[in-house]
């Protein structure tokens, strides 16, 4: 039976980044905004999620109100079961996705801000390139608002895909572009300037450019950086893809990873660092010990395929042609939604990349769509990868669904596999 | 005639096209009594158990078929395409992109992805579809929907179980559509001559999830309730508007799959409730009866909106959860027919 280091020596911890606690910056830049622009008139405010091209709204001075990340807050605060329960009570089934779940609570119930309400927007701004869910779940909340929505129909970029096919799918979607340039001055009368916007894709490249230095840096041995900060600090670049603020905590987070780096440190406390994880989906965000808990058994996660998704680099002198282009193709085809061929081969790569030891996939309950193919995924890397995968079944934010026992004596048996494989080798 | 099978989990599949090809096209409706242990080697148990039936389905017949073309439609349709190509032995899987909007953009797109279709179709069994043979298709598409239209109408009138005119449904979208042409003759002078609307029963309205076995209709058979109006994609979505039959046939059939009544799976949530509150004003009913199948997802998220609006404007709503299962469920009789004696 795999033993936690912590009982019969010191504790093994994960040590967090002299700047990680510059996140609350960038977190209070948001929050405070979030708060007070739904109560200005002049400002507008859109409520939008995962897959969406952020930084459309910050061209168009919109503020983005997400409740995909006001629901992982609430989950945080340990709210989100109550209000799971609150919308169940309204008649949504337990088998929907907990975080619109969550949000429909928090609408219902006013929750307030900082325990992951969100405020009523003047418009929804929403894609199906993730789930149906994103767009179901918006469809329903702006009837409920009775404000506009525009939803971008992302065709399914399904295995096999010819390149001539995706060339047509991407004129579908750039054609929908210039009909989100017809929604904004419908109903708010506000144009886009090409100037505006580059400048906005300048300012997203530029973060997406750090945190892809920043995974670069994860490679090195012992890891410098582990998801238990990842999943915090990627935060910027959900709702920041277009300002400043998150620059600038990005580039303090690089600086400490560069010097840890040169160092030879790791997060791990010294020469601990036996088991380098990939951990695939969305975290548990009611339950972030999770990720600290693994360090236990000299185990830590130095990729996520979740985090990473939110950092594309974004095309810069092009066209207005080829840069819409750019960023259709970039929302076709997002890591975390990959279809299973590239999938695949994805995973190999970053195993490779990052000498990965095994692999947690999360069968989200509440994130069908990434768990589709998910048995295959797991044959296919433990076959050609010879590395163990470990399915480990749960809810990103329903608590109803993590059991600690259970969990635990899964993971102490996916410990043993990594040490009998890592002796094999 | 050779089968093209399809999975649609609406009515988004151009059955013409595959007409037009020399196929017969078959909608792949899964097996409620076999067990789906050869799905579930590949796909976890909380997804669609309609959709792991069709792909165990499709794992045991795919042989017997030239091809399969699947259509964009929920989740489980647009993710498991990736899996059926891994698993499923076939000369022919075809991805189908229907979009979820339906404004100019999207027919301008759908026009694009049939040229598409037919390219591939044309190229892999290298044959020709010619606007003849498109037009010739159309043409026997909208026969099977005018004469199923008249004979689903006959269930406010006339004595015509659930059962039975499910099977009809299900016969048009499985059979050469020759022989359906011949039923549905057959059905409609039988029906006709049928006694009236049986004084013990209700009328109900359904909504909801696709019913994909009989079973299902047989159990609503036993409630003493008759579906004399529905909005299913196996059922009126399938036959209440018919293709324009102009010069382009390409351009009509983009104008037929993109007006006809929205299912879930398809935006406009309003556009769905509107059809619904349409069909209860033209026929009358005692209540309407909405399910989902269980984790089938977009009808579940439809339900509470499309529900509470219902009841907002008077009608009576019972809405169950379903389970994917032959056999009679106990609590669910019971509590159609608690609602039955209610009303």
């Amino acid at each position: 039976m795999a033993q936690q280091h912590a009982t019969s020596q010191s504790p093994i911890r994960i040590k967090t980044l002299p700047h990680a606690q510059e996140l609350k910056k960038p977190m209070m830049y948001y929050f405070l905004r979030s708060i007070i622009y739904p109560k200005l008139p002049w400002k507008l405010t859109a409520w939008t999620g995962a897959g969406f091209p952020i930084e459309l709204l910050w061209a168009y001075n919109v503020f983005p109100l997400h409740p995909e990340n006001m629901a992982t807050v609430a989950a945080a605060r340990k709210q989100s079961q109550r209000l799971i329960e609150h919308a169940e009570g309204m008649g949504y089934s337990r088998d929907l996705c907990s975080y619109c779940k969550t949000n429909f609570g928090a609408v219902d119930t006013k929750i307030k801000t900082s325990l992951g309400g969100i405020a009523k927007p003047d418009f929804i701004a929403i894609t199906n390139t993730i789930c149906d869910t994103h767009w179901k779940w918006f469809q329903i909340q702006a009837r409920n608002f009775n404000v506009p929505a525009f939803i971008f129909d992302c065709p399914s970029y399904v295995s096999g895909t010819s390149d001539e096919t995706l060339e047509g799918y991407i004129d579908y979607l750039v054609e929908q572009f210039f009909d989100f340039a017809a929604f904004m001055e419908k109903h708010f009368g506000k144009k886009l300037t090409e100037k505006k916007m580059r400048k906005v894709l300048e300012k997203s490249d530029r973060l997406c450019q750090l945190w892809q230095e920043i995974y670069e840096l994860r490679k090195a041995i012992p890891a410098p950086y582990s998801s238990a900060e990842t999943s915090a600090s990627f935060f910027p670049l959900v709702v920041l893809c277009g300002v400043d603020v998150g620059i600038k905590f990005f580039e303090k987070i690089l600086a400490d990873l560069k010097e840890r780096v040169a160092k030879g440190e790791g997060t791990l406390t010294s020469g601990k660092e036996k088991y380098r994880l990939l951990f695939e989906g969305i975290p548990f965000w009611y339950k972030m010990k999770f990720m600290y808990e693994l360090a236990n058994y000299e185990a830590v996660v130095v990729y996520e395929p979740y985090t990473y998704s939110f950092g594309p680099r974004k095309p810069l002198n092009l066209s207005l042609e080829e840069t819409l282009r750019h960023v259709a193709r970039l929302m076709l085809d997002i890591p975390y939604s990959y279809n299973l061929e590239k999938r695949i081969d994805y995973f190999k790569r970053c195993i490779a990349e990052y000498n990965i030891d095994g692999v947690i996939l999360h069968e989200n309950m509440s994130c069908r769509p990434s768990c589709s193919g998910m048995l295959d995924l797991k044959e296919a890397i433990q076959k050609e990868c010879k590395i163990p995968v470990l399915i480990l079944q749960c809810d990103m934010n329903d608590p109803r669904a993590y059991a600690e026992g259970p969990i635990k004596t899964r993971i102490e048996g996916f410990i043993e596999l990594l040490a009998a494989n890592k002796k094999a080798k | 005639m050779r089968i093209l099978a399809y999975f649609d989990s609406s009515h988004d599949m151009p059955e013409e096209i595959i007409i037009a090809a020399g196929f017969t096209p078959m909608k792949i409706m899964g097996d409620v009594h076999q067990p789906n242990d050869p799905a579930d080697q590949y796909l976890q148990k909380f997804f669609c158990p309609a959709a792991r039936s069709f792909l165990t389905q499709a794992l045991a017949q795919s042989a017997q078929w030239a091809g399969i073309v699947v259509a964009h439609g929920c989740d489980a349709t647009n993710r498991h395409y990736d899996v059926w190509k891994r698993h499923v032995q076939t000369p022919f899987l075809y991805w189908f992109n229907s979009p979820i909007r339906n404004d100019d953009i999207a027919k301008r797109f759908y026009i694009a992805e049939l040229k598409r279709l037919i390219a591939a179709l044309e190229k892999h069994f290298n044959i020709s579809i010619s606007h003849d043979n498109l037009k010739s298709a159309i043409a026997q598409s909208n026969e099977i929907k005018i004469r199923l239209k008249t004979i689903a109408a006959l269930r406010s009138t006339k004595d015509i179980s659930n059962s039975e005119y499910f099977n009809t449904i299900v016969a048009c979208l499985t059979k050469p559509k020759n022989e359906c042409i011949d039923l549905l003759k057959q059905i409609e002078v039988e029906w006709k001559n049928r006694p009236p609307f049986p004084q013990n029963k209700k009328r109900f309205y359904l909504t909801g999830s696709d019913i994909t076995y009989v079973e299902w209709m047989e159990l609503l058979d036993e409630c003493s309730i008759r579906i004399v109006r529905d909005d299913l994609s196996i059922g009126e979505r399938y036959f209440t508007t018919t293709i324009p039959e102009g010069n382009d046939p390409l351009e009509a059939i983009a104008e037929y799959y993109l007006t006809i009544p929205r299912p879930a799976t398809k935006i406009s949530l309003d556009g769905r409730i509107e059809f619904i509150v349409n069909s209860l004003r033209e026929t009358p009913v005692d209540a309407v009866l909405s399910q989902n199948l269980k984790f089938c997802e977009p009808y579940a998220y439809d339900a509470v909106p499309v529900n509470n609006e219902l009841r907002k404007r008077g009608f009576k709503v019972l809405h169950l959860e379903r389970e994917f299962t032959p056999l009679f469920d106990q609590q669910v009789i019971n509590r159609i027919s608690a609602f039955r004696e209610m009303l």
